[in-house]
């Protein structure tokens, strides 16, 4: 029993919590990146707009491209629909009117993360002070799941919590993805690239806290076709792309007349296992990848079909 | 000490402490915790509950806040304190009230017996806008309409409570009541140790089950909703909160539907699934667009003819709002005689009626003293206050009066008591009312102790939130229990 308009609501709120993590992970990693990678290599903040598409709005707003104004667009902009404080006030909006049937400790963490970072946005523009508040939001994303996997009876509620979370989750680790095959796409410096190649995909496993479960799982060594075929295929990471997946049919026994979203998730599983090698940083990886996100959106718009247009049986 | 000791509230009852700075008994706890602070630990305390409210997102909507759809709620650190044996004399007069209210509303949709025996005029209740006709006839169980009610209290100079009005439509204030009781716990948790306050956190489950006991279907656990016009009402804080405590789902119009069969159905993932009780939050005029307000599009269309059919119940009934009147207030006392053959408990502030002729030049020769009210008009809109206006003023509602005289009546401008409050740099006298909250059902219940509201502003008696108000915890304190340890 569960009502459409609430399961949206709770679908978009797993969205934007992991929306928020995942904007904090990435400007933490990219923040390492620049510090450990030389300074010939190009590599601009900017490229974190490139990454979320962003270029267009962030034109709109700001006349340098510079670190102050890509953190002040990227984390707490009210402009911006995507920046992470947007992001947050979008699921404490959700967390409000679905209140009756979530944990009361999901308004209270909520708002004290929004507390948090109200009080903190001057921070954001100083590297130190920053790079510590986006380890805080992380734990705080972290301990809003965990207070879900540990207080929520896994009913349809926690079904459509479940799959907004691993839809986002999905969609970002491809953009990860994407944002280490673009360093080696880069022709102009190939071969210093090259020689920092292994630092950039450690920091790329290290943004999705892959780091060490690669090394247990994997034990090669960090190289780029390694580190792709472990974020997409790796069936037991929670933030691999086939892991991903997994959990969203998991949730489809949960939920009535899921046979749309199924046979969504099923071409894209299949996608997922037509694997063959792509070269790091390949064109063909990056469509690849492209087609990856196109499939999620069609699992989106399944489950839309499936569970939030509300249904006018008659009685 | 210093904090006490200057502290005077001339001319009124004040709750906590006598001139000099002695305390009341049931207030003598909290008199001697506070005592050694000073006014910076104070301020720590009232920061720490402000602190403890953002991060509870206690919060209430104003509608002229654009853009800043909730506001942190106002809370005043000092509690108000009631002694549990001159409480459970308003409890049972609260009980008794409602009970009339209850047999009136009853009665004036079906036998009309109160009209015939000439205690109440009929015109008084054909001439309210609350009056529909649409519910004559009903007889919901348990002969109550408004299930949920939430009465006006404030005391006079004496300290003698007195009802100042009725709240059978949609009343709000009872989450507030509850978040409030959770703020003190973590701001004094030592009072609490060691003083025996009464628990009220029992109330959703008062709530769910009386909502239960009006159910239609006597079979299976019935299926309660919430029913709420959407997020930016402004008391959609405490309809989520209701809603989450009690279990029931939270809806809006657009989740319901009437089907052929004249049940209530919800929209779910899963289909539709029948409602068997609504506690509704919307007004009369916007539950049903097939019957009232054409245009509305927070309602149900045909929930009007699902309760008739006797589908659905929902409190509060449709049509209750006929005793939610000021002049229909007037005449409470009479009906508590009328209907149940008992003396009212709790007593009425004296109040002339400016359709009966004597009254009424009463009230016209002496408004400059008296408090002029609109019969129908609520969140003090629309009122005179005799002492603080001029004489144009004075002039223009005598004026008003003579022309719709149903629409008046007038009550004494009494002074409510006072709770120290902690202010700027002191802590000052602030006047106080009190909402205690009444469910009836199979069983009636009242809350013990209730939202007490309080004025911030110096010598002010405007305590509605949205005019900034602020509200304090409610104690009521049973003094003997700690004895027989």
């Amino acid at each position: 029993m569960m009502l459409s308009r609430v399961a949206e609501r709770v679908f978009w709120l797993a969205r934007y919590i992991e929306r928020v993590e995942n904007t904090a992970r990435m400007v933490l990693v990219h923040s390492n990146l620049m510090y450990d990678l030389p300074k010939k290599i190009d590599m601009s903040w900017y490229r974190l707009i490139e990454l979320t598409s962003s270029e267009t709005l962030f034109a709109q707003l700001y006349d340098n491209k510079t670190e102050k104004s890509v953190m002040q667009m990227l984390l707490v902009e009210p402009n911006n629909p995507a920046s992470l404080l947007s992001s947050l006030r979008f699921a404490r909006e959700n967390v409000r009117t679905t209140r009756d049937i979530l944990p009361k400790e999901t308004w209270n963490q909520i708002n004290q993360l929004h507390l948090l970072l109200r009080s903190r946005e001057a921070d954001v523009q100083t590297r130190s002070k920053r790079n510590a508040l986006m380890e805080e939001v992380i734990q705080h994303c972290q301990s809003m799941v965990g207070m879900f996997a540990g207080t929520l009876s896994q009913d349809e509620t926690f079904a459509f919590l479940v799959m907004g979370r691993n839809l986002e989750r999905a969609d970002m680790t491809s953009r990860m993805l994407d944002e280490g095959g673009f360093f080696l796409g880069q022709q102009k410096h190939l071969e210093q690239v090259q020689a920092y190649e292994n630092v950039l995909w450690a920091n790329i496993l290290r943004s999705v806290s892959g780091y060490l479960m690669y090394r247990q799982h994997v034990q090669t060594q960090i190289d780029g076709e390694g580190v792709v075929k472990f974020l997409l295929n790796d069936r037991l990471f929670p933030r691999s792309v086939t892991h991903c997946l997994f959990k969203v049919v998991e949730m489809l026994k949960v939920l009535p007349d899921g046979e749309v979203v199924r046979q969504e998730v099923d071409e894209l599983t299949q996608i997922l296992g037509q694997w063959s090698q792509f070269e790091a940083g390949s064109k063909e990886l990056h469509d690849y990848l492209d087609s990856l996100q196109q499939g999620f959106i069609r699992v989106n718009n399944s489950i839309y079909q499936a569970w939030f247009i509300p249904k006018h049986r008659a009685a | 000490m210093m904090l006490v000791q200057d502290y005077t509230s001339p001319g009124c009852f004040d709750e906590s402490l006598v001139e000099g700075g002695g305390a009341r008994a049931c207030s003598k706890a909290l008199v001697d915790y506070v005592s050694p602070m000073d006014i910076k630990q104070l301020q720590d305390l009232q920061k720490l509950a402000d602190a403890t409210i953002a991060r509870m997102g206690v919060s209430f909507t104003v509608y002229s806040d654009e853009g800043n759809i909730d506001r942190a709620w106002p809370f005043d650190i000092w509690p108000r304190v009631i002694d549990a044996n001159e409480w459970r004399q308003v409890e049972k007069g609260l009980a008794q009230r409602l009970k009339a209210l209850n047999c009136f509303i009853d009665d004036v949709y079906n036998e009309r017996a109160i009209f015939k025996a000439g205690v109440v005029p009929d015109e008084v209740v054909f001439s309210s806008r609350n009056f529909r006709p649409e519910c004559v006839g009903m007889k919901p169980k348990h002969q109550a309409w408004a299930n949920i009610c939430g009465t006006d209290l404030v005391r006079d100079a004496s300290g003698a409570f007195f009802v100042l009005e009725d709240n059978l439509r949609v009343p709000s204030g009872v989450s507030y009541m509850l978040e409030n009781r959770g703020v003190m716990k973590q701001v004094v948790p030592e009072l609490f140790e060691n003083l025996h306050i009464q628990p009220m956190g029992d109330y959703p489950n008062r709530l769910l089950s009386m909502l239960s006991s009006m159910s239609p279907n006597e079979s299976g656990v019935p299926e309660v909703v919430v029913l709420t016009p959407g997020i930016y009402n402004s008391a959609y804080y405490e309809h989520a909160f209701l809603a989450h405590e009690m279990g029931a789902e939270l809806v809006e119009g657009s989740d319901l539907l009437v089907g052929d069969d004249d049940y209530v159905y919800m929209r779910n993932i899963e289909g539709l699934k029948r409602v068997d009780v609504i506690y509704r939050r919307i007004d009369d005029e916007f539950i049903d667009p097939e019957v009232f307000c054409k245009d509305s599009t927070l309602g149900v269309p045909g929930l009007m003819r699902a309760w008739r059919a006797g589908k659905v119940a929902i409190a509060n009934a449709p049509g209750c709002g006929v005793a939610d009147d000021k002049v229909v207030y007037a005449y409470v006392p009479d009906m508590i005689r009328f209907y149940l053959n008992e003396e009212p408990l709790v007593k009425n502030v004296p109040t002339y009626l400016c359709s009966r002729e004597d009254q009424r030049a009463y009230v016209l020769e002496n408004i400059e003293k008296l408090v002029v009210k609109p019969a129908n008009e609520s969140g003090g809109y629309g009122m005179l206050v005799g002492p603080h206006a001029s004489v144009q003023e004075h002039q223009a509602f005598r004026q008003l009066i003579a022309e719709n005289p149903r629409n008046y009546i007038a009550q004494p401008t009494l002074s409510l008591s006072t709770v120290p409050t902690l202010c700027a740099e002191a802590i000052e006298p602030r006047h106080v009312d009190l909402r205690p909250f009444i469910l009836q059902g199979a069983n009636s219940y009242v809350t013990p102790g209730g939202l007490t509201r309080v004025a911030m502003v110096k010598g002010s008696l405007v305590v509605n939130s949205s005019q900034g108000g602020g509200s304090k915890d409610t104690w009521i304190v049973d003094l003997e229990v700690d004895d027989v340890i």
